[in-house]
C-alpha cells in the first residue's frame, strides 16, 4: 500500500442498463483504473463514451452494476455519495439558486456542523483562493458564468474532499474564458494538492491540464497515458484521430530495423524512423502522420506523393490545406505561412513525408 | 428516506386532523334541522333561546333533503329535533322509524289533524297552499287571478309558472296531494291534469318558496306556494295576487318531532313543548310570519284571516299521504318531470 | 404512507361507489343501471350533459383562443392586457352561481337586458342557451390560460420566418399559427369539456327542468330521494365520459404540454401579427366579452348593496350584516377548513410531485395517476363516492370536518403536484447531487435544497386549495353537516330561498377574500429567493 499508494482505484466497474430499443447496453464496460495521490487524471472521449458515467460512479451518484470502487484504502462501492467525502463540480455548476454565494460555499460545512467562526474563516479563505472575495452576499443568478464556476469550485474544495471530481466544468463558458479558467483549475489543483478526476470531451483542455489522460470510447478505456504518449504514440486509429488531427495512410511494412522502417505508401517506398506495430513485417498497417509533419512541394518534386489542393484556409499563424492524393484526402498544416509558398486550390502539388515521427498502428481501418 | 418524509407528513396530518375535530357541543346546545327557511326559523328559535336559555344550532334543508339526511343518519343521529315542514314529510319519517314519540303538554288541546295519535309528531302551525300571480302579468293579459285549477291551464301562462320540485320540496308534495284530493284521489285524472299543467311550467324549483321572487319580479307569471311564502312576497312590496281554486286546495300542518336516539332528548322535548304551545305560535304575528297557528287558543292574525276568508281549504290526510308519498313522487319524477 | 392515503381517499371511495352501483345483495347486477336508464329524464340528462360539454368545449375554446391571440399578437397596451387578465381571473376565483344569478337578472322574462332594455316579453332564461352562455363565460378563462403560452411560444421566430418567405398575414395564421396550435386547442377543448361535464352549480340554477344534466340529477337523486344507488349509477354514467376525456388528455394531447408550460412565454413578439383592421375587430370582440363579464360582476356587487334587487333599489349594507351574523358560522367553518386544507394540500401536492419526478420506485406512474383521479373526476362523483364510502363503519367520517378537508386535499392538491413536476423538470438533478456530494443526506437535501426550490409550487398548490376550498360546492355539498357548513352551501341555500342579497354579499365577500389571499401568495412568490423565472411557472392557474 505504502509502496504503491493509490488515491482512487476502479476494479472492473461496469454500468449496464436496459435500453428500450437496443436491449442491454453497457455505458461503461469493465473499466479498471488507478489514480495516484495528487494526480490530475482526465477522462477524455466523445459524448456517449462512458466518461461521465464513470465519474458519477466514482462520486456515488450511480451504482456500478459490477466491479469495486476504492477511494484511499476504503472500499466505497456501497457507500452513499454523501459519505464519500468528495468534491464534485458540475457542468452547469448546480449552484443552489436560492442560496447566496456565501451560503452555497458554506453548505457542505453546515452539513458537517462546523461552528460559525470556523466556517466564516474557511469560506473566506476559499473565496479568496478563487478570487471572489466580496461576492458573499450575491445570489447565483447575479453572477457571470465564470464567476458561477468559481463558486462551484470553491464549494467543492472548501470541504477538503479526498478527491475532486469535475464533470465538463468549462463547456458552458466561451472560448477565452475556458482557456483562462482551465489554467486556474490547474493552479488550484496544484495548490490544494487534491487528487482529481476531470471529465471533458475537449482534447486541448485535457492536454493542457492533465498529468495523465484516459481516452475512453464505447465504454472502455482506449488508451491511458500522458499527453505526449497519446499524441505521439496513439494506440489506435480512434485515439490518433481524437487526440489532435491525424492522417492515417495505408502502408505495408517492407523492411524493419529497430525503429528504421521501409514502408510502401501508395506504391512509393518511404524510409523513416517510426514507432509502434513492432511485429508488422509484410503486413498492411496504418501510418499515423500528423498534418504539421507533412510538407508541400511543387508538383513533380522528388520522392513526394502527387496530389491536388482541394482547399486552402489561411488562419494567421498557419495555413491549412486539404489535399486529394489518390483516393485519400490529406490534411497538411504549414506553420509560419509568411515565408512559405502559396498553393491555391486546384494546384497540383507533391506531398513530402517526414523522416521521423511516424507512428504505425496495426489495427485494420475503422 | 421517502418513508421518513412520509412519516413526518402523516404525523403532521394527524395533528391537524385532531385540530379539525370540534370540541363536543356544550351541554345546553340543541341540534336541529329546520325545514322552515331561515327567515321563519331563525326568529322563532332565537325567541326560544331567549325564553329557555337553550342554544339551537340548526341547518336549513328542503323537506326531502332533511328527511333524507335524518334517514341516512338513523344509525348515528346528529340532531335532536326536526323542526317545521309539512306533516306528510313527518308521516313518511314515521314509516322509516326515525322519530321518538313524545306528547307535549299541548297535546290534548290540539285537534286530531294536528297530531299523530301516538305523539310521534305534533303540529306547530298550519299552512295552506295558494295560487300566487303577478299583478302586472294579469293586467297585461287581461286575466283575473286564477280561481280554479283549470285556470292555470290557460295558454297565457305558457312557460310562465314556477313551482317546487317534488324530489326536494314538501311544498311540491303537498301540491301533488292537493291535486289528488281535488280529483277525488283519482290518480289517473290527477296525473293527466299535471301533465297538462306541465306545459305551462317554466321551472320546478328546488325549494318550496323558490318561485316566489321570480313571480314577484315578473320573471314568472305565477305559481303554487304556501301562504306563508306568498304573503311574505307581498309584504316585501312585490305586486302579486293571492287566490284560491274553487275546487279547494290543500293545507299542510307544519310539524315538529323528536329524533330517535337524540343526543339531548331533554332539550329537544323543551323545544317541542314551547313550539307546540301558544308561547311560540302567538309570536307568528309579532314577527309577521303568516302561518296559521295550530294551537286553538292562538287567534289567527286579522289580515291573514281576511285573506283566508271564503277560501276552500282542506287538510291533507297524513296517513294517506305518508303511505303513498314515495310511490307518487316516483311517478311524478318519471311522468311529469321530463 | 402516501399509498395508504391515496388508497383510502381515492381508490376506496370509487370502489365503494362501483359496489353501490353494480352490486345487488352482494352479487354483480346491471339492474340498477337499467332501472335508472329506463327513466327518460335520466337518458335525457346523459345526452344533454354530452351536448352541453361539447358545445362549451368548442365555443369556450374559440373565445379562449380569441383572447389568447389578441393578448399575444395585437401589441396591446399593458393596461388593456390587464383588463383582459382581470376579466378572465374573476370567473376562476368566484364562488359558483355568480354568473348564473347575474344571468337570470339580465336575461330573465323581466331581466335588465331582455325586458327593460329590449322589451322582449316572455323570454325563457332556463335551458340550454343560457346554461351554455354562462358556462362559456365561466370556463373560457381555462382555455385562455392554456392557449396563451402556446401562442406565445410559437410566436416570434416561426411566424417571422413565414413572413420572410412571403406569406400574407392571413396565410401565416392559417398555415402556420393555427396548425401549430392544434394540440393546444385540443387540450383546451378537453379541459372545457371536462369542466362543463362536472359543473353542478350553473345547471342547477339555469338549466331548468327541461334540460336536466347528470350532476344535478345525481344530486337530486341523492339529496331529495336519498337514493344512493341511483346517485351512484348516475355518477357512473358521468364517470365514463370524464374518464375518456382524462385519458385522451393524458395520452393524446398531454404529451407536448410541458414544453408549452416551460417555454419562454415571456418573449413578446414585436411583430404586428395582424392587420390594423383585424386588430380592431379582435380587440373589440375581446373587450365585449370582458365587459360583459365585468357587467355581470358589477350586477352582483350591486345586488349585494340594495335592499331587494328588482324591487327596492335603496342602498343598504344589511346583507353584509346578515352574512357576518347569521352567516358567521359558515364563514368561520369555511375558513377553518380552508386553512387546515391549505398546508396539507400544498404539502401533499409537493410530496407526490417530488416522488413522481425524482423518486426511484416502481409504480411512480400509478401514483401520479392515482393522485390525479379525484382532480379529473367531476366533483359530484367524488362527493357521492365519499358519501357512500365514509357514511358507515368501518370508516365513518361523514359529519366531520375531516371528510371535507380530505376531499379538498385530494381533489385540489394535483395542481401543486403538476407544478412541482414541471419545476423539478427545470431544476437540474445536479443540484440535488451537489448537495449529496457535499455530504448532505437525502432528508437534509430535500429539506434544504429541494423544498426551497419547489416552494413556488407549494404556494401555488396552497393557493389553489384555498381558492377551491372557498368556492367549491359540487363535491362538498354532499359532505356538509350540522357541525360543518360551508359558505358555498349557504349561497346555494340563499339562492333557493331567493335571499339574493345575502347570496350576492357572500359571493362578493368570497371574491374579495380570495383575491386578497391570492395576491398575498403572489407577492410572497415574487419575494422568494431564486431564479426569477421560477415564480411565473407556478402561476396560479387551474
Amino acid at each position: 500500500m505504502a509502496a504503491n499508494p493509490v488515491a482512487i482505484r476502479l476494479e472492473g466497474i461496469s454500468a449496464r442498463f436496459d435500453h428500450r430499443v437496443k436491449g442491454a447496453v453497457a455505458a461503461v464496460d469493465n473499466v479498471s483504473l488507478d489514480v495516484a495521490p495528487g494526480e490530475l487524471l482526465t477522462l477524455l472521449g466523445p459524448s456517449g463514451c462512458g466518461k461521465t458515467t464513470t465519474l458519477r460512479m466514482i462520486a456515488g451518484f450511480q451504482k456500478p452494476s459490477a466491479g469495486r470502487i476504492q477511494i484511499g484504502d476504503q472500499d466505497v462501492t456501497e457507500v452513499m455519495s454523501n459519505d464519500r467525502n468528495i468534491g464534485f463540480v458540475f457542468q452547469n455548476y448546480a449552484l443552489f439558486p436560492h442560496l447566496s454565494v456565501y451560503e452555497n460555499v458554506a453548505y457542505g460545512l453546515r452539513v458537517r456542523k462546523l461552528d460559525d467562526a470556523a466556517m466564516r474563516g474557511a469560506v473566506g479563505d476559499v473565496l479568496a483562493l478563487v478570487g471572489l472575495k466580496g461576492y458573499e452576499g450575491q445570489m447565483p443568478h447575479q453572477l457571470s458564468g465564470g464567476e458561477q464556476q468559481r463558486v462551484a469550485l470553491a464549494r467543492a474544495i472548501v470541504i477538503r474532499p479526498r478527491v475532486l471530481l469535475f464533470d465538463e466544468p468549462l463547456s458552458n463558458l466561451d472560448a477565452k474564458l475556458r482557456v483562462q479558467m482551465r489554467g486556474e483549475i490547474q493552479r488550484l489543483q496544484r495548490e490544494v494538492g487534491i487528487t482529481t478526476v476531470y471529465v471533458t470531451h475537449d482534447q486541448e483542455e485535457a492536454m493542457a491540464i492533465s498529468d495523465r489522460i484516459a481516452v475512453m470510447n464505447k465504454g472502455v478505456i482506449a488508451q491511458l497515458g500522458s499527453a505526449e504518449d497519446l499524441y505521439q504514440r496513439p494506440a489506435s486509429a480512434f485515439v490518433a484521430k481524437f487526440i489532435g488531427r491525424a492522417n492515417l495512410l495505408r502502408a505495408t511494412v517492407l523492411a524493419r530495423d529497430g525503429d528504421r522502417v521501409t514502408l510502401d505508401i501508395a506504391g512509393r517506398r518511404h524510409q523513416a524512423a517510426a514507432t509502434g506495430a513492432a511485429s508488422s513485417l509484410g503486413k498492411t498497417i496504418q501510418a499515423v502522420v500528423r498534418p504539421e509533419a507533412l510538407a508541400i512541394d511543387a508538383a513533380g518534386a522528388g520522392a513526394s506523393l502527387p496530389g491536388t489542393v482541394v482547399t486552402r484556409t489561411y488562419l494567421g499563424e498557419k495555413v491549412e490545406y486539404l489535399i486529394a492524393a489518390g483516393d485519400e484526402t490529406l490534411q497538411v498544416v504549414q506553420l509560419g505561412p509568411a515565408e512559405a509558398r502559396r498553393f491555391p486550390s486546384g494546384t497540383s502539388v507533391g506531398i513530402r513525408l517526414p523522416a521521423t515521427g511516424i507512428h504505425l498502428i496495426e489495427e485494420p481501418e475503422a | 428516506m421517502y418513508r421518513s418524509i412520509a412519516r413526518r407528513t402523516a404525523l403532521l396530518a394527524a395533528g391537524l386532523a385532531l385540530l379539525a375535530i370540534r370540541p363536543t357541543q356544550a351541554q345546553d346546545t340543541l341540534n336541529a334541522y329546520s325545514i322552515w327557511p331561515e327567515n321563519w326559523a331563525r326568529p322563532m328559535l332565537e325567541e326560544f333561546t331567549k325564553a329557555s336559555g337553550i342554544k339551537v344550532n340548526f341547518l336549513r334543508f328542503s323537506s326531502g333533503e332533511a328527511l333524507a339526511r335524518v334517514i341516512a343518519e338513523k344509525g348515528n343521529p346528529k340532531i335532536d329535533v326536526l323542526f317545521g315542514g309539512p306533516v306528510e314529510t313527518f308521516a313518511a319519517g314515521v314509516k322509516e322509524g326515525v322519530f321518538e314519540p313524545y306528547k307535549p303538554p299541548s297535546f290534548a288541546a290540539l285537534p286530531a289533524r294536528f297530531k299523530h295519535p301516538d305523539g310521534v309528531w305534533v303540529a306547530i302551525a298550519d299552512d295552506p297552499l295558494v295560487f300566487m300571480t303577478n299583478t302586472k302579468f294579469l293586467a297585461e293579459n287581461k286575466l283575473n287571478a286564477p280561481a280554479s285549477w283549470d285556470d292555470l291551464l290557460n295558454p297565457a301562462y305558457k312557460n310562465g309558472l314556477q313551482m317546487a320540485d317534488a324530489r326536494t320540496s314538501g311544498t311540491a308534495v303537498t301540491r301533488i296531494f292537493s291535486i289528488l284530493e281535488a280529483n277525488g284521489r283519482d290518480e289517473e285524472k290527477a296525473f293527466a291534469y299535471m301533465k297538462k299543467l306541465r306545459g305551462n311550467v317554466q321551472l320546478y324549483t328546488k325549494s318550496g318558496g323558490g318561485g316566489t321572487l321570480p313571480v314577484g319580479l315578473g320573471q314568472a307569471s305565477g305559481g303554487i306556494f304556501f301562504i306563508v311564502d306568498a304573503l311574505d312576497t307581498k309584504a316585501k312590496g312585490y305586486d302579486v295576487q293571492i287566490s284560491f281554486p274553487k275546487e279547494g286546495i290543500g293545507t299542510a300542518a307544519e310539524g315538529i318531532a323528536l329524533i330517535k336516539g337524540a343526543k339531548s332528548p331533554e332539550l329537544g322535548k323543551k323545544l317541542i313543548d314551547w313550539a307546540s304551545s301558544p308561547a311560540m305560535q302567538s309570536l307568528f304575528a309579532v314577527h309577521k310570519i303568516n302561518f296559521v297557528p295550530a294551537h286553538p287558543e292562538v287567534k289567527t292574525e286579522a289580515s291573514l284571516a281576511a285573506v283566508l276568508k271564503g277560501a276552500k281549504v282542506f287538510a291533507i290526510d297524513d296517513a294517506y299521504a305518508g303511505a303513498n308519498r314515495k310511490r307518487v313522487v316516483d311517478r311524478w319524477v318519471a311522468e311529469i318531470l321530463p | 404512507m402516501l399509498w395508504i392515503l391515496l388508497a383510502l381517499f381515492v381508490v376506496y371511495p370509487l370502489a365503494a361507489m362501483f359496489g353501490q352501483a353494480f352490486l345487488v345483495d352482494g352479487r354483480p347486477s346491471l339492474a340498477p343501471l337499467l332501472s335508472i336508464l329506463a327513466l327518460p329524464n335520466h337518458r335525457a340528462a346523459m345526452w344533454n350533459s354530452l351536448v352541453l360539454g361539447a358545445l362549451v368545449g368548442v365555443i369556450g375554446t374559440a373565445v379562449g383562443f380569441l383572447f389568447a391571440f389578441t393578448a399575444t399578437r395585437c401589441n396591446l397596451p399593458a393596461r388593456w392586457v390587464r383588463l383582459l387578465d382581470v376579466a378572465t381571473l374573476l370567473p376562476l376565483i368566484s364562488p359558483p352561481f355568480t354568473t348564473s344569478i347575474a344571468f337570470v337578472f339580465s336575461f330573465g322574462p323581466r331581466g335588465l337586458i331582455t325586458y327593460e332594455l329590449l322589451g322582449v316579453k316572455g323570454t325563457n332564461v332556463y335551458g340550454l342557451p343560457s346554461t351554455l352562455a354562462a358556462e362559456v363565460l365561466t370556463y373560457f378563462p381555462i382555455a385562455y390560460l392554456a392557449l396563451r403560452p402556446v401562442l406565445a411560444a410559437i410566436g416570434g421566430n416561426i411566424e417571422e420566418m413565414a413572413f420572410s418567405l412571403g406569406s400574407s398575414r392571413w396565410r401565416v395564421f392559417r398555415t402556420v399559427t393555427l396548425p401549430l396550435t392544434v394540440p393546444g386547442l385540443a387540450n383546451a377543448f378537453l379541459l372545457l369539456f371536462a369542466a362543463s361535464l362536472a359543473d353542478f352549480a350553473t345547471p342547477l340554477i339555469l338549466a331548468g327542468s327541461r334540460f336536466p344534466v347528470l350532476p344535478t340529477e345525481a344530486y337530486l337523486q341523492i339529496t331529495g330521494l336519498f337514493d344512493l344507488k341511483g346517485g351512484a349509477v348516475l355518477s357512473f354514467l358521468l364517470l365514463v365520459p370524464a374518464a375518456i376525456v382524462f385519458l385522451a388528455q393524458r395520452y393524446w394531447v398531454g404529451r407536448g404540454h410541458y414544453v408549452t408550460v416551460t417555454g419562454k412565454s415571456g418573449a413578446q413578439s414585436t411583430l404586428d401579427g395582424v392587420s390594423p383592421g383585424a386588430r380592431a375587430v379582435l380587440v373589440a370582440a375581446c373587450a365585449a366579452v370582458a365587459l360583459s363579464i365585468l357587467y355581470l360582476y358589477a350586477l352582483l356587487l350591486y345586488a349585494s348593496v340594495v335592499v331587494a334587487f328588482g324591487a327596492n333599489h335603496a342602498l343598504t349594507l344589511k346583507h353584509y350584516v346578515v352574512i357576518f351574523t347569521e352567516g358567521r358560522k359558515a364563514i368561520i367553518d369555511t375558513l377553518i377548513i380552508a386553512f387546515i386544507g391549505m398546508p396539507l394540500g400544498g404539502l401533499f401536492g409537493v410530496l407526490v410531485g417530488y416522488l413522481v419526478a425524482r423518486g426511484e420506485f416502481r409504480g411512480r406512474q400509478a401514483m401520479e395517476i392515482a393522485s390525479m383521479v379525484n382532480y379529473a373526476l367531476p366533483g359530484t362523483i367524488v362527493g357521492i363516492a365519499y358519501l357512500i364510502a365514509f357514511n358507515d363503519p368501518p370508516i365513518a367520517l361523514t359529519g366531520g370536518a375531516l371528510i371535507i378537508v380530505a376531499c379538498y386535499v385530494f381533489r385540489y392538491s394535483p395542481t401543486g403536484t403538476r407544478t412541482t413536476i414541471a419545476l423539478l423538470k427545470q431544476i437540474d438533478r445536479g443540484i440535488e447531487e451537489a448537495s449529496h456530494s457535499l455530504g448532505a443526506g437525502s432528508f437534509t437535501t430535500f429539506r434544504r435544497v429541494t423544498l426551497p426550490l419547489v416552494l413556488p409550487a407549494f404556494f401555488a398548490g396552497l393557493g389553489v386549495v384555498f381558492i377551491r376550498s372557498m368556492t367549491a360546492i359540487s363535491a362538498t355539498i354532499f359532505l356538509v353537516s350540522i357541525d360543518w357548513v360551508l359558505i358555498t352551501v349557504r349561497i346555494l341555500e340563499n339562492m333557493t330561498e331567493l335571499s339574493l342579497g345575502p347570496a350576492a354579499a357572500f359571493s362578493v365577500f368570497v371574491i374579495v377574500l380570495v383575491m386578497a389571499v391570492t395576491s398575498a401568495i403572489s407577492a410572497l412568490l415574487r419575494r422568494l429567493p431564486g431564479p426569477p423565472g421560477a415564480a411565473s411557472v407556478a402561476g396560479l392557474g387551474g
